[in-house]
C-alpha cells in the first residue's frame, strides 16, 4: 500500500503540488501562531530586581476569588475549588512594621523594604526613558541592596538629591550635579544627582530605569504608605529561610473572617496571610501576603516595570485563532478538491480490484505522506513567520520591546500533528464518497462525483449558521469580546457557506453568468459554470474566506476606532481645549491649572484600572479618576441616568449592564493597588469608547494607583485664558479641542489588527491562487477537448477569464452577504447604527482586491497549462 | 489525386527525444467523397500521420495541404482557425465537454469560430446518428457508443471538408463498433462526407473504400475495395516485414 502511495504521489506531482503547499503553509502558520503564543505565554522578565534577596515577601499584586462547591453526593461530600486571578496593575502595599520583625528572624542579615513606584523624570528639557521606551521606577536607596546596585561614583542620595542607574545617566548625558525633575503622583520636584549606581556587569536592568532616593524621601515622593515588597538578605550560613518568614507573617496575622461589606483600608488589611477574606456571592476573595523565592522572587516587582505579556497574550491567542481556522479552512477544501480531482484513478482502481476501504487507506496515506513532507520545510517557515511578526509588533508596541520568539520543539510538533490530521482528515472524508463508487459505475461515471450528501451539507450548514446567529443574537458584540466575537461567528458563517458549497453557489452563478456570458466565449463560460457548481464552489470559497475574514477584521476595526473618535468628539466638545503634559501632570498641579483664571470649567483625567468581582470571577476594567472644576461643564459623557459622580462613582452603560447595577446601588471595587472601596453608583454614562468604563473620585485613584498622574485636563476658558494655563504648568500644552487625537492605544490596536489582516490576507491570497492552479490542472482534458473541437489558444485564456470572473463574483457576493450580517449586527451592537459598507475605501479596496486577485488565480494557471501543452493533449492515458 | 481534400507531400516528422522518425518522407492523398482508413503496427506513425494531416501538429519538413490551403507552415491561431472549418474529429475518448449538453456539444464547434450554427442541420445530423431526443442529455450519462455518435454528430454538425477519425471504435464493443462504423460509411454514402480513419482492426478497416498501410513510418503499400480477411493477410505482411 505504501508503495503504491508513494508510487501515485511521485506520478501526480503537479497535481499534489497543490496540496503540499496548503499543508506547507498551514503548518507553517499554525507553527509561527503556536511559537508566538507559547513565547508570551511562557516569556520571563528579563531581569530580577531581587537578585540579591534570598526571600522577598509581596504585597497583592493580584485579585483571586476562590469558589468552594460542595456537592453532596451519596453521603460523599465533594467539593470543587475554582480559583479565578485577575492581575493588578499596581501594586500592593505590606505593613510598615512587618520589615522590622521579619529582620529579628535568625538566619535573616536585613529585611529591606523595598518601595517601587513609577516616575517621570525629565532631563535637560526633555524626558528621561530607559532602552526601547522602557519605564523609569523610584526606590529608596535602601533598594539598591537587593539587586545590588552599587555605586560607580558620587555618593548616596541625601535629601534633595537622586542616583540614576547608569544607563539612564548615559542615555541623557547626566553626571554627577546635574539637575533632574521628577514627576511622581505626589507632585513635581528637582533633585540634583548625587551619585550613578549599576548593577554588577552592566549599566541598567532591561526593561526599567532605576531613580533611588533617600529613604527618608522615598514615601513623600511616592505617597505609597508601605513598602510594596520586603526583600530579605540572608546572613551568610543561613539556611533556607522562607519557612520562617511564612510563619512569622501568619503569626502576626488574625486569623479568620474579616465581616463582609465592612472595607477596612487596604494597608491595613494587606499584611494577612490567607486570612483576610470576603465573602462575595458565594466565592472568597483571597488576600494574599505572598513569600517568594528563586524566579518567583521577580513576581514582587512593580507590575508597570514589568513587561506586560497580557494584552499579547490575547493578540496572539486570536491571531493564532484566525490563522488556525483560515489554515484548517484551505487546508480542508485543498485536500478535498485534489481528491476530487482524482475520481478517474479512484474508479479505477475500484475497477482494479481495490475495495473501498484499501482507497481510503491509500487516500489517507497519501495524504499523511504529503502532510509529512510539507511539515518538514513548513516548521522552519514557521520560526521565519513568527519572527517577522513579532519585530513588526515590536515596532508597532503591541508587544513588550523585550520580546523574542522560544523556539519551542513541541510547539512545532505540534504544529505538523494539526496539519497531519486536518490533511488525513480531510481526504478521508473527500475519499468517503469517492471509494464508495461502484466498478461497475466507474468506467461510465469516472468523471462525475458520486451525487447525493445534500442533506449532510444543508444540516452541517444549518448547524453552523445557527451558531452564528446565536453568537450575534447573544453575545453582547458591544463589550470588550466583540471583536473576537464577530471574528466566530463570520467563521462559523464561512463554514455554512462552505458547507453548502454548490447549492450555494448555484443559484448565483445561475444569475451570474447569465449576466456576464455575452458573445461565444461568454456563453460557454456561464455553461461550463452553471454545468460544474462543485468545481465553482471550490474556488470561491477561498475567495468567500479572503474577503469575509479580513473585510469583517477590517471594518469592524475601523468602525471601532471611528466610534471611538466621534464619542471621543462629543466628550471633549463642550471644552474649548485640552491641557496635557508630556510627562502627565501631579493632581496638584493639575489643580492649580484648573484654578487658572478665566477658566469657566475644568475636568481632569486620570487613566487607570479596576478589578470587579462578579460570580466568582475578578474582572478587570479600564476606568478614570476624574476631577470636575468651575461653573460649566467641560467633559460630556453622555449621562443617560443620574450625573457625575460626588464621592461615589459612575458606570458606562456597558458596564453597568454586564453587572446589573442601578443608580443608588453601593458598589464594591477593587482599585490598582488592590483597595477594596465601596461606592455609590450615580449615574450611568454612554460615551466611555477611548475613555473608561467607571468614572471614580480623582483623589482616590491619585493615592491608590501607582502612577496616579493627570493625563488630561478638558478646559473650557474665556478668550485669553491659555497663556495664563501654560504659565501655571510649567510644560503644559494647550490644544484646541478640535485638533486632539484619538487615543494612543487605540491607533495601536488598529495597527495590531491590520496586522493580522496583513498575515491572513497573505496566506488566503496563496490559498486562492493554489485552489484556482489546482482546478485548472484538473481541466487539461477538457481543454483538450476544446482546443480539438476548434477553440483557439486566445479562446481558452478569454474563457478561463470570464469563468474567472463569473467565480469572482459569485465569491464577492458571499462575502459580501456574510461580511454584511456580521459587520451589520456589530454595529448595531455598537451604538444602534446599522452600518455596512463603514469605510467605502477600505470596502472597495477590499473588494477590488479579491476580485484582482482571483481574476489573476483564474487566469494565470490556464495561460500556463496551455503554453506547456502547445498542441491539444491527444493521449487518452490520462 | 485530382479532386484530393489532403494532400501529405514528402513529410518527415521526429518527436524530440524519440530517436527513430515517426514519419519518413510520407506522401498521401485522401479523395473528397471516400472513406479511407491508415492502418499499420504499432509505432508505424498512423497516428502521427493522421495528426500532421490534420493540422494538429506541423512536420518538420514536407508539405500538407488541406482544401487547397497549405497548412504545414502555418502558426496558431491560424492553424486552429482553419482546422475547425475544414476538419472535423472523432476520437477513440470521444473528447466531448462533460459541462456541456449533447445539444451544445455539437454545436459547440461552430461557436467557438463564430459562425451562426445551422440548427436545422444540426438537428437533422443527431437524427441521423440516433440521438433525436437526447439533446438536452450530459455526456456523461450517454453509453460509449452514444457519445461516439455524439463526436461524430459534431463533426458532421460544422460540414467539414474533412473529417479525421482517430481508432473511433477503440474503446467500444464488437457490436457498438459496428454501429459506428456503419454510420461513418452512411456519412460518406449519404451526405458525401471525406473520412480519414486511423485504425488496427482490420475489420474496422474492411469498412473504408481504400486502406493505407504505414510500416516504420513509411507507407507500404494500399488496398481498394478491402475486406476484412484481405487487410489482415497484408497486415500480417506489413508486420512481419
Amino acid at each position: 500500500m505504501i508503495r503504491l502511495a508513494i508510487g501515485t504521489l511521485r506520478r501526480h506531482r503537479g497535481a499534489y503540488a497543490g496540496t503540499f503547499l496548503a499543508a506547507l503553509l498551514a503548518v507553517a502558520l499554525l507553527s509561527g501562531g503556536g511559537l508566538l503564543l507559547a513565547s508570551v505565554l511562557t516569556a520571563t522578565p528579563p531581569a530580577d530586581r531581587f537578585a540579591a534577596a534570598a526571600v522577598v515577601v509581596s504585597g497583592e499584586r493580584a485579585v483571586t476569588v476562590e469558589t468552594v462547591t460542595h456537592k453532596k453526593k451519596k453521603d460523599k461530600d465533594k467539593v470543587k475549588r475554582k480559583v479565578k486571578t485577575e492581575r493588578l496593575t499596581g501594586a500592593g502595599t505590606l505593613p510598615t512594621g512587618l520589615a522590622a520583625r521579619l529582620a529579628d528572624l535568625p538566619g535573616v542579615a536585613a529585611a529591606v523594604p523595598d518601595l517601587a513606584f513609577p516616575v517621570e523624570v525629565t532631563a535637560k528639557g526633555r524626558a528621561l526613558r530607559g532602552a526601547d521606551g522602557a519605564p523609569v521606577v523610584g526606590h529608596g536607596w535602601a533598594s539598591a541592596g537587593l539587586t545590588p546596585y552599587t555605586l560607580r561614583n558620587g555618593n548616596p542620595p541625601g535629601r534633595g538629591e537622586a542616583v540614576l542607574d547608569a544607563d539612564l545617566a548615559a542615555r541623557a548625558g547626566l553626571t554627577t550635579g546635574a539637575e533632574i525633575t521628577v514627576t511622581s503622583r505626589t507632585g513635581v520636584r528637582a533633585l540634583r544627582i548625587s551619585g550613578i549606581a549599576a548593577p554588577a556587569g552592566r549599566d541598567g536592568l532591561p526593561a526599567q530605569g532605576a531613580l533611588f532616593v533617600a529613604d527618608t524621601e522615598a514615601a513623600a515622593l511616592s505617597g505609597l504608605d508601605g513598602p510594596t515588597a520586603i526583600g530579605i538578605l540572608a546572613a551568610p550560613g543561613a539556611g533556607d529561610l522562607r519557612a520562617a518568614v511564612e510563619a512569622a507573617i501568619a503569626g502576626q496575622a488574625p486569623a479568620g473572617q474579616a465581616p463582609a461589606g465592612q472595607a477596612p483600608a487596604g494597608q491595613a488589611n494587606a499584611g494577612q496571610a490567607n486570612a483576610g477574606q470576603a465573602t462575595a456571592g458565594g466565592s472568597t476573595v483571597v488576600r494574599e501576603v505572598t513569600v517568594l523565592t528563586g524566579d518567583d522572587r521577580v513576581r514582587a516587582d512593580l507590575p508597570g516595570a514589568l513587561p506586560d505579556y497580557i494584552a499579547p497574550i490575547s493578540i496572539f491567542g486570536f491571531l493564532i485563532g484566525i490563522t488556525a481556522f483560515a489554515a484548517v479552512f484551505v487546508l480542508t477544501g485543498t485536500v478535498t478538491l485534489g481528491v476530487r480531482q482524482r475520481l478517474r484513478e479512484l474508479a479505477l482502481l475500484r475497477t482494479a480490484g481495490a475495495t473501498p476501504g484499501q482507497l481510503r487507506r491509500l487516500l489517507s496515506l497519501e495524504s499523511l505522506l504529503l502532510a509529512g513532507c510539507a511539515a518538514i520545510p513548513g516548521a522552519p517557515l514557521g520560526i521565519v513567520a513568527a519572527e517577522t511578526v513579532a519585530a513588526r509588533f515590536r515596532r508597532l508596541g503591541a508587544v513588550p520591546p523585550q520580546f523574542t520568539v522560544q523556539i519551542n520543539p513541541l510547539v512545532l510538533i505540534a504544529a505538523a500533528a494539526a496539519g497531519l490530521l486536518v490533511t488525513a482528515v480531510a481526504a478521508r472524508i473527500a475519499g468517503r464518497r469517492a471509494a464508495r463508487i461502484a466498478p461497475t459505475q466507474a468506467l461510465t461515471e469516472t468523471a462525475v462525483t458520486p451525487a447525493g450528501g445534500q442533506f449532510t451539507r444543508v444540516l452541517s450548514a444549518a448547524v453552523a449558521a445557527g451558531g452564528a446567529v446565536a453568537v450575534l443574537t447573544f453575545v453582547p458584540l458591544g463589550g470588550p469580546f466583540g471583536m473576537g466575537m464577530s471574528f466566530v461567528s463570520s467563521a462559523l458563517l464561512l463554514c455554512a457557506v462552505a458547507a453548502l458549497g454548490p447549492i450555494a453557489v448555484r443559484p448565483l452563478t445561475a444569475v451570474v453568468s447569465r449576466l456576464l456570458g455575452a458573445g461565444p466565449v461568454g456563453r460557454l463560460a456561464g455553461q461550463v459554470t452553471r454545468a460544474e457548481p462543485r468545481r465553482v464552489a471550490a474556488v470561491a470559497v477561498p475567495l468567500v474566506l479572503m474577503f469575509a475574514i479580513n473585510a469583517t477584521m477590517l471594518l469592524n476595526s475601523r468602525m471601532l476606532t471611528g466610534i471611538a473618535a466621534g464619542e471621543q468628539a462629543a466628550r471633549t466638545a463642550p471644552a474649548t481645549a485640552q491641557v496635557t503634559a508630556p510627562q502627565g501632570l501631579a493632581l496638584s498641579t493639575a489643580e492649580t491649572v484648573m484654578a487658572v483664571d478665566g477658566i469657566t470649567g475644568a475636568a481632569a483625567t486620570i487613566p487607570t484600572r479596576i478589578v470587579v468581582v462578579a460570580g466568582g470571577k475578578p474582572e478587570d476594567h479600564a476606568a478614570q479618576g476624574l476631577l470636575i472644576t468651575g461653573t460649566q461643564p467641560a467633559l460630556d459623557l453622555g449621562f443617560t441616568a443620574g450625573g457625575l459622580p460626588d464621592g461615589g462613582f459612575a458606570a458606562s452603560r456597558y458596564l453597568a449592564g454586564l453587572y446589573d447595577w442601578t443608580v443608588g446601588q453601593d458598589i464594591e471595587l477593587r482599585l490598582a493597588d488592590g483597595h477594596r472601596v465601596q461606592l455609590r453608583l450615580t449615574g450611568v454614562y454612554d460615551r466611555s469608547r477611548g475613555f473608561g468604563d467607571a468614572v471614580l473620585p480623582a483623589a482616590l485613584i491619585a493615592a491608590h494607583d501607582p502612577r496616579g498622574l493627570v493625563r488630561g485636563i478638558s478646559v473650557r476658558y474665556d478668550p485669553g485664558t491659555a497663556e495664563r494655563i501654560r504659565a501655571a504648568g510649567p510644560g503644559v500644552i494647550v490644544t484646541p479641542s478640535s485638533a486632539t487625537e484619538a487615543a494612543g492605544d487605540a491607533q495601536e490596536q488598529q495597527g495590531a489588527w491590520e496586522l493580522m489582516v496583513a498575515v491572513t490576507l497573505g496566506f488566503t491570497a496563496i490559498a486562492i491562487l493554489n485552489t484556482f492552479a489546482i482546478a485548472t490542472t484538473g481541466r487539461r482534458r477538457e481543454f483538450a477537448g476544446l482546443r480539438l473541437a476548434g477553440a483557439t489558444t486566445g479562446q481558452l485564456h478569454r474563457l478561463a477569464a470570464r469563468e474567472a470572473l463569473i467565480v469572482v463574483t459569485a465569491g464577492l457576493a458571499l462575502g459580501a452577504l456574510i461580511t454584511g450580517i456580521v459587520v451589520g449586527t456589530f454595529s448595531v451592537a455598537q451604538d444602534g447604527v446599522f452600518r455596512v459598507i463603514v469605510d467605502p475605501a477600505t470596502y472597495a479596496t477590499m473588494a477590488a482586491g479579491v476580485a484582482a486577485l482571483g481574476l489573476l488565480a483564474g487566469v494565470l494557471p490556464a495561460r500556463v497549462l496551455l503554453r506547456r501543452q502547445a498542441l491539444p493533449a491527444l493521449t487518452d492515458d490520462q | 489525386m485530382r479532386n484530393a481534400v489532403v494532400e501529405v507531400l514528402d513529410v518527415t516528422k521526429t518527436y524530440p527525444g524519440g530517436g527513430a522518425r515517426a514519419l519518413d518522407g510520407v506522401s498521401v492523398a485522401f479523395a473528397a467523397g471516400t472513406f479511407c482508413a491508415v492502418m499499420g503496427p504499432s509505432g508505424s506513425g498512423k497516428s502521427t500521420l493522421l495528426h500532421c494531416a490534420a493540422g494538429l501538429d506541423r512536420p518538420d519538413t514536407g508539405r500538407v495541404v488541406l482544401a487547397g490551403e497549405e497548412i504545414g507552415t502555418l502558426r496558431e491561431p491560424r492553424l486552429t482557425q482553419v482546422r475547425r472549418r475544414r476538419v472535423g474529429f472523432v476520437f477513440q475518448s470521444y473528447h466531448l465537454m462533460d459541462s456541456l449538453s449533447v445539444w451544445h456539444n455539437v454545436l459547440l464547434p461552430q461557436r467557438l469560430a463564430g459562425v451562426r450554427p445551422d440548427r436545422g442541420w444540426a438537428k437533422d445530423v443527431i437524427r441521423r446518428v440516433g440521438l433525436a431526443g437526447r439533446e438536452d442529455d450530459r455526456p456523461a450519462r450517454l453509453s460509449g457508443g452514444q457519445r461516439q455518435r455524439v463526436a461524430l454528430a459534431r463533426a458532421l454538425a460544422g460540414r467539414p471538408e474533412v473529417i479525421f477519425a482517430d481508432e473511433p471504435t477503440g474503446a467500444l464493443d464488437l457490436a457498438t463498433g459496428r454501429e459506428v462504423l456503419q454510420l461513418l460509411r452512411e456519412a460518406v454514402d449519404g451526405l458525401g462526407a471525406t473520412i480519414v480513419m486511423v485504425t488496427h482492426d482490420p475489420a474496422a478497416a474492411a469498412w473504408a473504400d481504400r486502406v493505407v498501410f504505414l510500416a516504420d513510418g513509411r507507407v507500404a503499400g494500399e488496398l481498394a475495395a478491402p475486406t476484412a480477411d484481405l487487410v489482415a493477410a497484408r497486415m500480417t505482411a506489413v508486420s512481419a516485414r
